[in-house]
């Protein structure tokens, strides 16, 4: 066991390493392309045995991905904002195999217009694609996800693709102390890859991904795909119980901090996590009963667990750090959505959209959310989802609408 | 009501036309066919719906009142699904000249109208195979819903949308005019619905089973597209040289070579595309017209 | 003129082991189906066919497949990187230890020329591009046919498909000339490439045969009689493969490391119209008055093309001396 300075991508290449993947397909993007670098490296240097390929596109990458998991091989594979968004239509082929591989993504927000910040419209526009999803929040859980993703990914009651998420320049590009597991260790936790699905054989006839034109066994084959995430739960509690006893960190499917008698919520997800953190820690001095409950498992999601530790506090404020046009924050409504299924409400539910393309949240907005959980009521009526952004914020674009030679057509509101 | 048929035969031609004449009537009306995987020549299948007031229904029909069968062949296929709910239907018309034979297995406890809709197509205009005008005059007959000049003019509408020259549209006419003055309006009765399903609660399998896997090779073996067939390969074994040619170009793989090295006919699986019949050099394969075992 | 046969005397040599069950829920007297056959029967057993979205994705309906082998439908844009995923799994197991001799397999991508020359050119010249060994079959019917016929960059000039429909604005329906696919692909030099005939079967073994020596990209461009897309009787579909062979339409050739030579020239080439004629899609060459401007730019086509062989292969020549039909 070492610790090292590490930034996101090389804690998620090392993730890899220590997991001895057999296969990468790749393809560049900012911000995870140092992931794959690190990785051709030790493949070209003996460190990884095995294949790494550069392929065309992510869409070509995430079907070979796919495929060399239906042949048998241990598979990782490495994408970003724009080239998730490329291989959606392979991520759904691929998870109806039933293979498992893992695919780390690297949040950055989504075109148009182009931009490198990070937000996560990118990976949430595969919540369907029939991955798991895991988000992290910092360099050394993004290590330790992507071995406990392979060993969810290939048990039995799950074989599923396995998506870890960190956040683009935040964690991508940031370094910080990280511990590297022992190898040895790693392979007592993570043996090889044994495949508990049928794998192509010359001795063996397999015919997968087999259209099926009838409505009923189309039905069966989907609604096993849902039976098999959701006893991904399971597994990782499993698989978090001999991570934690082999390497003494203890991670849950959902993350509460300053949870036990909280009143006033925030639920977040990802590296913008820590900066909530801070937010409670400064209320809580002033003996505000504030927490943050941070959403480390999105797909499955851990439904019952979110309403249980939601059910009783006056104020839940969910931040989302993606924007579905029309609807708000995707977040809120999954979070509204547990609540309602296990039959609860709490008082305010409030819904703020904030660090879309990497924008900052600055500690006085996090105040400003406080504040309007702290003073909301109940007979508030409907309250829309509201943009955290800054007067300040709003000035510098005016003066960008102006440099860009707009300031004469249209009103500003 | 139901419509079946073959690929290629107008099929759902026949269920636009009831659909268009009963549109005209004044009815609300639903027509659609369903594709599958199967190409031309095999089982297809249209609906139509039909009613005085609006239709709170979509998709397939599962309890038909009439069954319009265009190829009494598919009677012995299940899998053609023309029998689904055969035994609440008040009718199902078959396309045949062989209703006694059918009568006589005894199989059908059904009311049973038949006509010989191919022979008349082929009559008035040539083609034995474009079934739509009969089938389609026929299902407008049985249902009682539709006048003949209604069904005139349904006729007229899809055959112009198809395209037809006036004069085919001319004869198509007089073919649904005759098919109509043949048959007799058969009573349907409303019927009654039926019990809440049964809602499964499904669990987990094993990966092995919750993929859309085939782990059994060649099992398409199983599907008997010779039922596809309308015309038959005959091979003359008197004339045959044993060249192989038919053998090498059965895009099916349905000929296969015995220990003499003559060809032997897999009828199971012969769709009867009939490129043996044009490659055999010595002309040792001759064409029937398929008839089966009703 | 042939060239001289190396492995099957005649229709005869073909093996008779079928690789394909009967039972395939594809069109009667499917062109793709007989091409896919013949070239199964000669690569044997131990296949894995990867499959991009086309008419034949339907060979395999669930619970039903004809394939005794094995097969794995991709997508329409990522066959080739299918075939990668599965060649380059195989070779990390054989190299580990993990992989029994008798366990090894052949890649095969079957793919129509919606997916080869449309959506999944791209992949598939990365593919090339990484000398990846496989085979790869387009079965090109010259239009997207799983969805009723419509224009491919692979449609013929003057065909009509139910996207470039006869009218005022393009009375030659399909105005575009086929794209070259045989030179997009040895632009790249891969080690074999070929056209195939489900009519020419021994060409069409030999030239499987032949490459099953090559390592790396292995790719067979087959014209695949239509018979639903084209308009003809079923029965008609090997003679039509015949003619596009006789009229000089489908040349037959291979390249090896990008080097070309004709496989089968005619002895003499019938006019262009004999192979179009029979056809529904080009029917309004004939009818109601015949196009002729359109018919002498496809025959000069063919014309130009054969010219050019001569000058290219002179051992090619004495059969071409002879002369085009349009000439």
């Amino acid at each position: 066991m070492v610790r090292r300075m590490l930034t996101g991508n090389a804690a998620a290449a090392w993730g890899a390493r220590l997991a001895q993947v057999e296969y990468v397909p790749a393809f560049p993007i900012t911000p995870q392309t140092e992931i794959i670098e690190s990785l051709a490296t030790w493949f070209a240097d003996g460190t990884l045995s095995g294949k790494f390929v550069t392929m065309d596109s992510e869409h070509s990458m995430v079907t070979a991905a796919g495929a060399a998991a239906a042949t048998g091989v241990r598979t990782f594979t490495a994408t970003s904002s724009q080239g998730l968004v490329y291989a959606m239509e392979a991520l759904y082929t691929v998870s109806g195999w039933r293979v498992p591989f893992v695919l780390v993504n690297v949040s950055r927000g989504l075109s148009s217009p182009i931009t490198l910040g990070p937000d996560h419209n990118d990976v949430l526009a595969a919540r369907d694609a029939g991955f798991i999803q895991i988000h992290v929040e910092t360099c050394q859980e993004v290590l330790d996800s992507v071995l406990m993703a392979f060993r969810i990914a290939e048990d039995v009651r799950v074989s599923l693709p396995t998506l870890v998420n960190l956040d683009g320049f935040f964690l991508s590009f940031t370094r910080e102390p990280v511990e590297i597991p022992d190898a040895k260790l790693v392979q007592e936790f993570l043996p090889a890859f044994h495949p508990q699905h049928p794998v192509f054989s010359g001795s063996q006839s397999l015919a997968q991904g087999v259209a099926v034109l009838d409505g009923a066994t189309y039905s069966y084959f989907r609604y096993q795909m849902h039976r098999a995430l959701e006893n991904a739960l399971e597994v990782h509690e499993e698989v978090a119980e001999a991570f934690s006893r082999l390497f003494g960190r203890r991670y849950r499917a959902l993350e509460e901090y300053g949870m036990a008698d909280a009143e006033i919520v925030l639920v977040m997800a990802g590296s913008f996590a820590t900066k909530g953190k801070a937010a409670v820690n400064r209320w809580r001095e002033q003996g505000r009963k504030v927490g943050l409950l941070r959403l480390r498992m999105l797909r499955p999601q851990p439904a019952a667990d979110i309403a249980r530790s939601l059910i009783g506090r006056k104020a839940v404020g969910v931040i989302d750090q993606n924007i579905s046009p029309g609807l708000g924050g995707i977040l809120y409504q999954e979070v509204s959505g547990a609540l309602a299924s296990a039959g609860e409400r709490v008082p305010v539910m409030r819904s703020f959209i904030g660090g879309l393309g990497g924008k900052d949240i600055s500690q006085g907005e996090f105040d400003w959310v406080l504040e309007a959980l702290d003073g909301a009521k109940p007979s508030d009526g409907p309250v829309p989802c509201q943009l955290l952004f800054t007067d300040a914020e709003y000035e510098q674009v005016r003066m960008a609408l102006s440099i860009a030679g707009k300031s004469q057509g249209g009103t500003a509101s | 009501m139901r419509f079946h048929g073959r690929g290629g035969h107008g099929i759902k031609t026949a269920s636009r036309i009831v659909g268009t004449a009963a549109f005209l009537a004044g009815y609300e009306v639903q027509d659609s066919p369903i594709y599958g995987a199967e190409r031309r020549g095999a089982p297809v299948t249209a609906f139509t719906r039909i009613a005085s007031s609006a239709i709170l229904e979509r998709g397939v029909i599962t309890q038909p009142d009439l069954i319009i069968c265009g190829d009494e062949t598919l009677l012995e296929s299940p899998a053609s699904g023309v029998l689904n709910g055969v035994e609440q239907a008040a009718a199902l018309f078959i396309n045949t000249r062989n209703l006694e034979a059918i009568r006589a297995q005894g199989k059908l406890h059904v009311r049973m109208v038949a006509l010989d809709i191919t022979q008349r197509t082929s009559d008035r205009i040539g083609k034995a195979s474009a079934l739509s005008v009969g089938l389609g005059a026929a299902a407008a007959r049985l249902s009682g819903l539709i006048s003949c000049e209604q069904l005139g003019e349904g006729v007229r509408t899809e055959l112009e949308e198809l395209g037809l020259d006036a004069p085919m549209i001319e004869k198509n006419l007089l073919l649904a005019q005759e098919v109509y003055a043949e048959l007799e309006t058969v009573t349907v009765e409303p019927r009654k619905f039926s019990a809440t399903a049964v809602i499964h609660k499904m669990g987990y399998d094993h990966v092995l089973l919750g993929t859309p896997s085939i782990l059994a090779p060649g099992n398409a073996e199983a599907r008997q597209t010779g039922a596809w067939r309308v015309e038959r390969p005959e091979i003359d074994y008197d004339s045959c040289t044993r060249c192989g040619l038919c053998f090498v170009h059965c895009p099916d793989g349905a000929i296969a070579l015995d220990e003499q090295g003559y060809p032997v006919i897999d009828y199971d699986h012969c769709k009867g595309c009939l490129i043996c019949l044009e490659q055999c050099p010595r002309h040792s394969i001759r064409s029937k017209k398929e008839v089966r075992s009703w | 003129m042939k060239v001289p046969r190396e492995f099957y005397k005649g229709p005869k040599d073909i093996p008779h082991e079928e690789e394909l069950s009967p039972g395939a829920p594809l069109c009667a007297g499917c062109g793709g189906l007989m091409t896919l056959r013949l070239m199964h029967k000669v690569l044997g057993e131990n296949v894995v066919i990867v499959n991009a979205a086309g008419c034949m994705t339907l060979m395999a309906t669930y619970p039903y497949s004809p394939i005794r082998s094995s097969w794995l439908y991709t997508t329409m844009g990522s066959v080739a990187a299918g075939a990668q995923g599965i060649r380059d799994a195989l070779d990390i197991r054989r190299a580990k230890g993990k992989l029994s001799e008798q366990d090894e397999m052949k890649v095969l991508v079957l793919a129509g020329d919606g997916s080869t020359y449309d959506m999944g050119l791209s992949a598939t010249s990365a593919a090339i591009h990484r000398r990846l060994d496989f085979w790869y079959l387009c079965y090109d019917n010259e239009a997207y046919g799983n969805t009723g016929f419509q224009m491919s960059s692979a449609s013929p000039f003057a065909s009509r498909t139910t996207t470039s429909p006869i009218g005022q604005q393009e009375p030659e329906g399909t105005f575009q000339e086929k794209k070259d696919m045989f030179e997009l692909w040895r632009a790249q030099k891969p080690p074999y490439m070929a056209t195939v005939s489900s009519h020419e079967v021994v060409d069409l073994a030999e030239k499987v045969k032949r490459s099953m020596a090559i390592k790396g990209p292995k790719l067979f461009l087959a014209l695949a009689v239509c018979p639903t897309g084209w308009g003809f009787d079923p029965r008609m579909g090997d003679e039509l493969a015949h003619l596009a062979v006789k009229t000089g339409i489908w040349p037959l050739k291979e390249a090896v490391d990008g080097v070309v030579r004709h496989t089968l020239i005619p002895s003499r080439f019938l006019p262009v119209e004999e192979y179009l004629r029979p056809q529904l899609r080009f029917r309004h060459l004939f009818e109601p008055a015949p196009h002729t401007e359109a018919m002498q730019a496809i025959q000069q086509k063919v014309d130009r093309y054969w010219e050019q062989v001569r000058k290219d292969e002179p051992a090619a020549s004495p059969a071409l001396n002879r002369g085009t039909s349009g000439t």
